[in-house]
């Protein structure tokens, strides 16, 4: 894959007017208008400006007609059109989320849902207007104590970013949990930031809003200024995208990882542990944000088949051309939208590839997925039972 | 001219020229200012600027000024001298002088067009100018060195170029030695069906070249061969050749077959690599059926009568376990051979043409189209044998399951145009796209659909030929192909979706289609760094051989007596590559008619002040210096020597000089490019 | 003594000057190519043509520092494609020798580099030669030549003060014999 993130082709200050004169930019003057971003987009039959030809607009200098229009609305950040470009264009990291931002100024009806959640993440610093004072609260079920970083006053190893979805929603929890037992099974000096943990900000560089990306990034930058810890770690594929690719421009300095890299890079110690069969055929769902959008494919993979008596068996669409949850890029609040304009759900059509596997398990590495993918099981028909498990959830079932 | 030449201490008179170069130099030098500096210089009689000192007129002044005004040295400051440092020493000689008594001036390539302001380039051609002038007083005249050229040809590679080139010279009476990886010539040509934009049979023209060769009396055929080694220079290079075994007596085997038919395998069962796995051979086997030489040969790796895996050493060991059918078979004429071993040839020739080709783009690289995962989803030249009366189908058109496809999606650019695998256009990816459109609605009236970035079809007759297909009813689409899976809704006949958007209508396409043939483009050959290293060849940034100048010097490379011919230098079609083939030829004849190569005067020799040291002896690749007994110091084989100057750096006591390149002279170049003021 | 070892400050006007041993088939070849493919760079380097960066004598490239040279830039072939088997080699020795050398004398070692460029490659000569020009351009002038003349004046001051000295203590030329007794003054 050409196109990682280089903090020098991306700078905070880059707007659509400035776009074409950065590095970025000078690629996109070579873009050939092949079609391929278009063709790849889970959703491109439904835009009227599917990205070949928003780079174009941008080029000609009709980009207004792209912001008036809803197209952008569509894209669910997924890194498909980026990650096959012939030319490596910066399409979901670079030219789209400008526009989506100008789209959002710009647009009088923007989804309410959608408005809803962006509203929340700024008031409450979390999408579903949760109280930030129970963001710990999950801590009282994890059958362990978890240390809180204000209260540990010392050098942690690891600052576990627990995030939203695994803080507030029930099947998050569980994953929560997952990662605490593991945790403590290969003895990680790890803490959390508790109550005081905001919202990530999404992936960072897809987020509708760079102004409300930046007020979550630097009030969480704060905190990791305030505490010691030598690297984040984090379940959520979308977090971690945030502080690999767009906290180091606030200042990070440490490494992130996600819990599929860091359980991967300890296997070794974690795989003696692993006694317990399960006994499920699993397929993977490779999450865009780990996949496509750091080429971290092989991890999650390593760690299920690390599992005594786990059936690994792929989907039609794997690795590099995986679907989309339809989660990202604000998708996870534009469903009742999508359903309007009559556009199929992508969890559905993911689910429908996971079903025809045969496979028993689900195997997905982002706490959106979960929910997501429940969800569509609930619609599409299946003869077999399936279920949809973290890979961390599968790995804390194995332990002895 | 009467030559001249200069008496003892007679006084240095140097004629300084500097070349507008039309535009080029002038316009951002300034020529006259450099001339005018360049006068007050010591020594500088004559100081002249001309729009161009290439031209006949420009070398003639240097001739009227060197008889007119009694020059005795000649500086011209124009282009690099790899391009005219030749003409102007030419010139020289014309004017009556030694040729060495010129020197040039690098200022359009390192200077006029690598620099924008005009003040700091008009420096450098001083600094490089004063260079040159304090430098040339120190030349000494020196005599150009004449040595002979083998007339013996090596070929390297056996495809169409390789054969063409051949011929070429092969029937002009030069010795040429063809050596091919394979155990048959033909390369890629042998195995395509039919050539754009004439539709003509590959084989009908190929086959006929391909017979000329293995009958040619002036051609040593080597196939299954390597070139192991490349040593010595222009005119005189010592080749080793490495013969595989192919475990059968190439004088021998009559090419009958009798020992294929009689095989203890009653049914082939081994992938045919000429026809790409799609077909199956037996042990013992012609490569196909026009094999030039038509000799069979035996695998080693599944034949019973050897033992399996290989020896350390590469080789095989017989296992005697077989009943020897295929001996029994052969009878008298006891061409089977399983203790062949390699054969290790050793060849002298004065010239070399590389024409060892391209491989085809590995389309597993991408994975989205499926390739290696979807029994449906072919590579072009896996087409071509399908499509080939000879190939494994005969002919047919069928899908692995032996149906014939009604619906075929031709993907381009697969492999091309892609930053994420190849960056650069295959070039001939389009036009045979559009024949295999052609050839499979001939063969199958399925439909077809292109799927194209942009249509390229320059040459002769190929716009014609793009207009022909199109008016045949192809569907093509400009887009490029997103992606290739199963169809959802049928998938267990193997039947795939090939999604695209359409760029011209703004459309999404799915289209469920029978068979996906991709169009991989060329690459370089895996081998290509391994040649590149034993021929000294350089490469392009993409592993494509270089040639010596990309519009002047096409078929040279930077190795004198070494010419490229084909898609080693990149990719090309067939016309192009037997072009350049003849040109390579034509390139090789006219060094060996002219029978000598003369080589720079730039030799090392050995002063009195040798005190016999010995430490230049072993820095010397060419063992070019040896160690004189009765004198005590070392002494230059002026002919082994090359001229690389690495001894003269290292004599510790100074006593080793190097023509063209002297000390002293080196030291005024320092002194002069380091000239106080033009900074 | 403290001026002699400072550089003369970078004044607006200076520029480094750098000089270059090019070997013919490579590193001269790119410079070519790079003159073709009009890749712009700084003009502040003069390339000298050598058959093979294996006649690079040390001692050309401490005359070009003395001569008044800022930097010395060395090209060759890469390693394995020397045009000469391993000319290329030879000199690599002879940098590594010449690195630490310079560097006893004081001389920063940046201001010599070796590279080995292909023929092949103009954009990085563009690029070798643009930041070896930016380095030195950094570093200041090295000034070699209006060292010597200081260096001479200072001998000649020290050799004048030792003589007027000496004819201070009315005794010519100091005995062998006496040898040690201006030291043991100095000391006291």
């Amino acid at each position: 894959m050409v196109a990682l993130l280089e903090p020098a082709v991306v700078d905070k200050a880059t707007t659509l007017e400035t776009l074409l004169e950065t590095p970025a930019g000078k690629r996109m003057m070579t873009c050939i208008q092949c079609g391929t971003c278009a063709g790849t987009c889970p959703y491109g039959e439904h835009m009227e400006f599917a990205p070949r030809l928003v780079i174009n607009m941008l080029r000609g200098g009709f980009i207004d007609e792209v912001i008036k229009s809803d197209s952008l609305l569509r894209c669910v950040a997924c890194y498909a059109c980026l990650a096959k470009c012939p030319r490596g264009i910066r399409l979901t990291d670079v030219l789209l989320p400008l526009v989506k931002e100008q789209v959002l100024v710009t647009r009088t009806e923007i989804p309410a849902e959608f408005q809803k959640s962006l509203e929340n993440m700024h008031r409450y610093g979390n999408p579903m207007g949760e109280s930030p004072r129970k963001r710990a609260a999950w801590t009282a079920t994890a059958g362990t104590k978890i240390p809180i970083l204000a209260e540990v006053k010392r050098t942690v190893d690891v600052l576990w970013f627990v995030e939203c979805y695994p803080s507030f929603y029930a099947r998050g929890q569980d994953n929560c949990r997952a990662v605490a037992k593991l945790f403590q099974a290969l003895g990680v000096d790890f803490a959390i930031l508790g109550n005081e943990e905001k919202c990530a900000g999404e992936c960072g560089q897809v987020t509708w809003e760079s102004g409300l990306f930046e007020s979550l990034a630097e009030d969480n930058m704060k905190l990791f200024k305030k505490y010691q810890f030598r690297r984040i770690v984090t379940a959520d594929a979308h977090a971690y995208n945030a502080f690999h690719f767009r906290y180091p421009m606030f200042g990070l300095t440490q490494p992130a990882e996600h819990t599929t890299q860091f359980f991967a890079r300890h296997l070794d110690q974690l795989k003696p542990r692993l006694t317990r069969p399960v006994n499920r055929t699993v397929t993977y769902h490779d999450p865009c944000c780990l996949g496509r959008a750091t080429g971290s494919y092989d991890e999650g993979r390593a760690l299920l088949q690390a599992i005594p008596g786990v059936k690994l068996v792929e989907m039609v669409h794997n690795r590099v051309n995986s679907i989309c949850c339809g989660g990202g890029g604000g998708g996870m609040w534009l469903d009742t939208y999508y359903k309007q304009k009559g556009m199929e759900r992508l969890s559905e059509r993911r689910v429908r590839e996971a079903v025809a596997t045969g496979a028993d398990v689900l195997a997905v590495s982002c706490p959106y997925e979960i929910s997501r993918f429940e969800d569509a099981l609930k619609t599409v028909p299946h003869d077999k039972p399936m279920v949809v498990r973290d890979v961390v959830e599968l790995l804390a079932e194995s332990l002895a | 001219m009467k030559p001249i030449v200069p008496k003892k201490n007679e006084p240095v008179r140097i004629g300084f020229y500097i070349c507008h170069c039309g535009t080029n130099i002038a316009s951002v030098v300034d020529v006259e200012a450099v001339a005018k500096y360049a006068a007050t210089l010591p020594n500088v009689a004559v100081s002249r600027t001309y729009k161009y000192m290439c031209s006949d007129p420009g070398q003639e002044l240097i001739q009227q000024d060197i008889q007119e005004s009694r020059l005795n040295r000649i500086v011209v400051a124009a282009c690099s001298p790899l391009l005219h440092e030749h003409t102007f020493r030419k010139a020289t000689e014309a004017g009556g002088l030694n040729p060495f008594y010129f020197q040039m001036v690098n200022i359009r390539e390192h200077d006029s067009w690598v620099h924008t302001d005009r003040t700091e380039a008009t420096r450098k051609a001083m600094a490089l100018a004063r260079a040159a002038i304090q430098r040339v007083p120190h030349h000494k005249p020196l005599e150009v060195k004449k040595v002979g050229i083998n007339p013996n040809v090596l070929i390297v590679g056996g495809g169409i170029g390789g054969i063409h080139a051949a011929l070429t010279l092969a029937n002009a009476g030069k010795m040429v030695y063809l050596v091919e990886k394979e155990a048959t010539i033909g390369g890629h040509m042998a195995k395509f069906d039919k050539t754009f934009p004439t539709l003509d049979c590959a084989m009908c023209v190929l086959s006929p070249k391909m017979a000329a060769i293995g009958s040619h009396p002036n051609i040593h055929l080597w196939t299954y061969s390597e070139v192991a080694k490349v040593d010595g220079y222009v005119g005189n290079f010592k080749v080793t050749v490495r013969r595989k075994p192919r475990y059968i007596l190439e004088d021998l085997c009559t090419g009958c077959q009798e020992c294929v038919n009689a095989c203890v395998y009653k049914d082939a069962k081994f992938a045919d690599e000429f026809n790409l796995g799609l077909g199956k051979r037996k042990p013992i086997f012609l490569p196909f059926p026009q094999a030039i030489p038509p000799v069979t040969m035996i695998d080693p790796e599944v034949c019973l009568n050897f033992k399996r895996g290989k020896n350390p050493d590469g080789s095989h060991t017989v296992s005697d376990k077989c009943k020897k059918t295929c001996v029994e078979a052969c009878g008298d004429r006891k061409a089977i051979d399983f203790k062949q071993t390699q054969e290790i040839k050793e060849i002298t020739v004065g010239t070399i043409i590389v024409a060892t080709g391209f491989q085809i783009f590995d389309a597993r690289r991408i994975p989205y189209y499926g390739y290696g995962v979807y029994p449906n989803v072919y590579n072009a030249l896996e087409v071509e044998r399908l499509i080939n009366a000879s190939g494994p189908t005969e002919g047919e058109v069928i899908l692995r399951n032996g149906q014939v496809p009604k619906k075929v999606a031709i993907v381009h650019c697969v492999g091309s145009r892609d930053e994420n695998t190849n960056r650069w256009c295959s070039r001939v990816c389009c036009l045979y796209s559009l024949k295999l459109a052609h050839l499979i609605k001939e063969h199958t009236h399925a439909e077809v659909y292109n799927f194209y970035i942009d249509m390229r079809t320059p040459g002769k007759g190929m716009e014609e030929f793009y207009n022909r297909i199109a008016e045949e009813g192809m569907h093509l689409i400009r887009g490029r192909v997103a992606d290739v899976y199963p169809d959802p809704n049928d998938g267990a006949t193997g039947r795939l979706v090939v999604q695209a958007e359409d760029t011209l209508t703004n459309k999404i396409l799915k289209i469920p289609v029978d068979m996906v043939v991709l169009a991989t483009g060329l690459e370089p050959h895996p081998e290509a760094e391994s040649l590149r290293r034993m021929f000294n060849l350089s490469c392009s940034s993409e592993g494509w051989f270089l040639e010596r100048h990309p519009k002047l010097a096409p078929v040279n490379t930077f190795t004198d007596g070494i010419f490229l011919a084909g898609c080693c230098q990149g990719p090309k079609d067939i016309p192009d590559t037997v072009a350049q083939a003849g040109a390579a030829a034509a390139e090789a004849f006219a060094l060996i008619d002219k029978g000598h190569v003369e080589q720079e005067p730039n030799t090392a020799y050995i002063l009195d002040d040798c005190c016999g040291c010995k430490s230049c002896i072993p820095l010397c690749p060419y063992t070019a210096i040896s160690f004189a007994e009765d004198t005590k110091k070392a002494i230059i084989n002026e002919t082994l020597c090359k001229g690389c100057g690495t001894c003269v750096a290292s004599c510790p006591s100074g006593s080793i000089v190097q023509n063209l390149f002297e000390d002293v002279e080196i030291y005024s170049e320092i002194d002069g490019v380091l000239a106080e003021g033009l900074f | 003594m403290a001026n002699a070892t400072q550089s003369p400050l970078p004044n607006s006007t200076w520029k480094p000057r750098i000089v270059a041993f090019f070997c013919n088939w490579c590193t001269y070849t790119a410079a070519d190519l790079a003159g073709v493919s009009r890749m712009k760079h700084f003009s502040n380097v003069r390339i000298i043509r050598l058959m093979c960066s294996g006649r690079v004598d040390p001692q050309f490239v401490l005359e070009a520092l003395a001569k008044g040279a800022d930097a010395v830039l060395i090209g060759g072939c890469h390693p394995n494609d020397c045009h000469y088997v391993e000319g290329n080699y030879k000199c690599l020795r002879r940098y590594q020798m010449l690195k630490r050398m310079i560097a006893d004398m004081g001389i920063e070692p940046e201001r010599l580099r070796l590279e080995w460029i292909s023929a092949a490659e103009g954009e990085k000569l563009k690029r070798v030669v643009n930041e070896m020009v930016e380095t030195i351009t950094k570093l200041g002038p090295l000034g070699l030549p209006q060292k010597f003349e200081q260096w001479d004046r200072e001998m000649e001051e020290f050799a004048n003060h030792v003589a007027a000295r000496d004819a201070a203590a009315g005794g010519g030329c100091a005995e062998h014999g006496t040898n040690t007794q201006p030291l043991e003054t100095a000391h006291a």
